[in-house]
């Protein structure tokens, strides 16, 4: 048998699989241009973030989740129970979060003989809103089941925000150029890690679903 | 016994992929536009194909970018540090990392320490065994001391361990004699781990072995 023949079949032999591995959305549907697009849009834009040292965050609206990455691998998931949007076909490239959401941290005291508790996970909000820019607003909240108060409380921003613009769009007679805005329902433990895991300047990129 | 032929022909096709795809985005999009592939036409048939095959490259260059040599993964919102070899986990050990407390420094208006662990891509910058701790200002001020004026004074032996890994900026991966807050935020930004793991972690990791901390 001669060298090609075999260089042929072991190449056969491998394909399968590398292709498997090399697929970055093991979900997308090749068949689906817009899909197709999209996820090639938003790889353009994790090449670039994979190239530095630095996590990044990536949401994929396609799957529901929040992926905590960095060099193209992921280091921790968030599940998205429910989400909503509005004008994300305002996105555009990588966004950048301009602060990390608060946390409250204790101060050190030389003169007490006690010692400061240490900041948790428990310590961080289970609602609240991202800023990102280029303009980006996403409101994170738990489940409603979880806790109601933050949930009603998002939902109450949200309501007010919407108000806002609309009374903006009456008052000045033109329709209100909504920026990107994304609502995230997680479970509160997941709300606090990825309020954990956010910092100031994190890159963000957004995967969106082809028929949104 | 089936990995090899199968490794084999996995890395003829690597290259043979590397021959004749372009090698980043900016050769499969040239300038730094925004990358707009254009809307799908009635020839879908042909532009389909283009995306796909546009979609294809983009998976394998991001595949590329991902460690391929064995790298440290560290968890600090769960205290956790992994090595990790591709998706394999190697090793898991529970760490104590920065206890996001602060610290006013005397004197420097509003000024303070922050002890968190960074976060980001950091690589291996040292390995050392009975590593010494040299005290900074912060352990003596947050104890109510003065800060010595002789160096001899802030050198204190056996507190770190048998080995440390430093990874720059005074940051270590290192040992401690509080086990019992292993598990817990309690650091002031190094990552500590129990005896066992700290001498894993040092036996497999070589100077330039990226630290990934989220």
């Amino acid at each position: 048998m001669s060298f090609c023949a075999v260089l042929f079949m072991l190449l056969l032999m491998g394909a399968p699989s590398q292709a498997g591995d090399l697929e970055a959305f093991p979900d997308l549907n090749l068949n689906d241009p817009g899909a197709v697009q999209e996820a090639a849009r938003v790889l353009h834009e994790e090449i670039k973030l994979a190239a530095r040292p630095q996590t990044y965050l990536l949401i994929d609206l396609v799957t529901s989740t929040i992926h905590i990455k960095g060099r193209g691998v992921e280091l921790h998931r968030v599940p998205i129970v429910a989400w909503s949007a509005k004008a994300l076909h305002n996105l555009k490239g990588t966004h950048r979060l301009i602060v990390r959401p608060p946390v409250v941290r204790r101060k050190i005291d030389p003169t007490a003989s006690v010692e400061q508790e240490p900041i948790s996970l428990a310590d961080m909000p289970v609602g609240y809103t991202l800023s990102f820019t280029p303009a980006l607003i996403i409101d994170v909240a738990p489940v409603a089941g979880e806790n109601p108060f933050q949930w009603l409380k998002a939902r109450g921003k949200a309501w007010w925000r919407s108000l806002k613009d609309e009374t903006l769009s009456l008052s000045t007679g033109q329709s209100a150029t909504q920026g990107p805005h994304l609502q995230l329902e997680v479970s509160a433990e997941q709300a606090q890690s990825l309020a954990w895991s956010a910092v100031d300047g994190m890159a963000l990129v957004v995967r969106r679903r082809a028929d949104k | 016994m089936a990995s090899v032929p199968t490794a084999l022909s996995s890395f003829i096709l690597i290259g043979l992929l590397v021959a004749d795809v372009p090698l980043n985005s900016q050769t499969l999009f040239p300038s730094s536009e925004p990358f707009t592939p254009s809307a799908p036409t009635k020839a879908g048939g042909h532009h389909l194909q283009t995306l796909q095959a546009q979609y294809k490259a983009l998976s394998e260059q991001l595949s590329r970018l991902k460690p391929h040599q064995p790298y440290i993964l560290v968890d600090t919102a769960r205290n956790h540090l992994y090595v990790k070899r591709r998706q394999e986990i190697v090793l898991d050990a529970i760490a104590s990392t920065g206890s996001g407390t602060i610290l006013d420094k005397p004197g420097e208006g509003n000024d303070q320490w922050v002890f968190d662990t960074p976060r980001g891509e950091f690589l291996v910058q040292s390995k050392l065994t009975h590593p010494a701790w040299v005290k900074p200002d912060w352990a003596f001020i947050e104890e109510g001391q003065e800060v010595p004026t002789n160096q001899a004074d802030r050198v204190e032996q056996g507190v770190l361990g048998e080995y440390a890994l430093g990874f720059g900026k005074g940051y270590f991966i290192h040992g401690t004699l509080y086990t019992r807050f292993l598990g817990k935020n309690v650091t002031h930004g190094c990552i500590r781990l129990n005896d066992g793991d700290l001498k894993r972690v040092y036996t497999f990791a070589r100077i330039g072995t990226p630290i990934i901390i989220f």
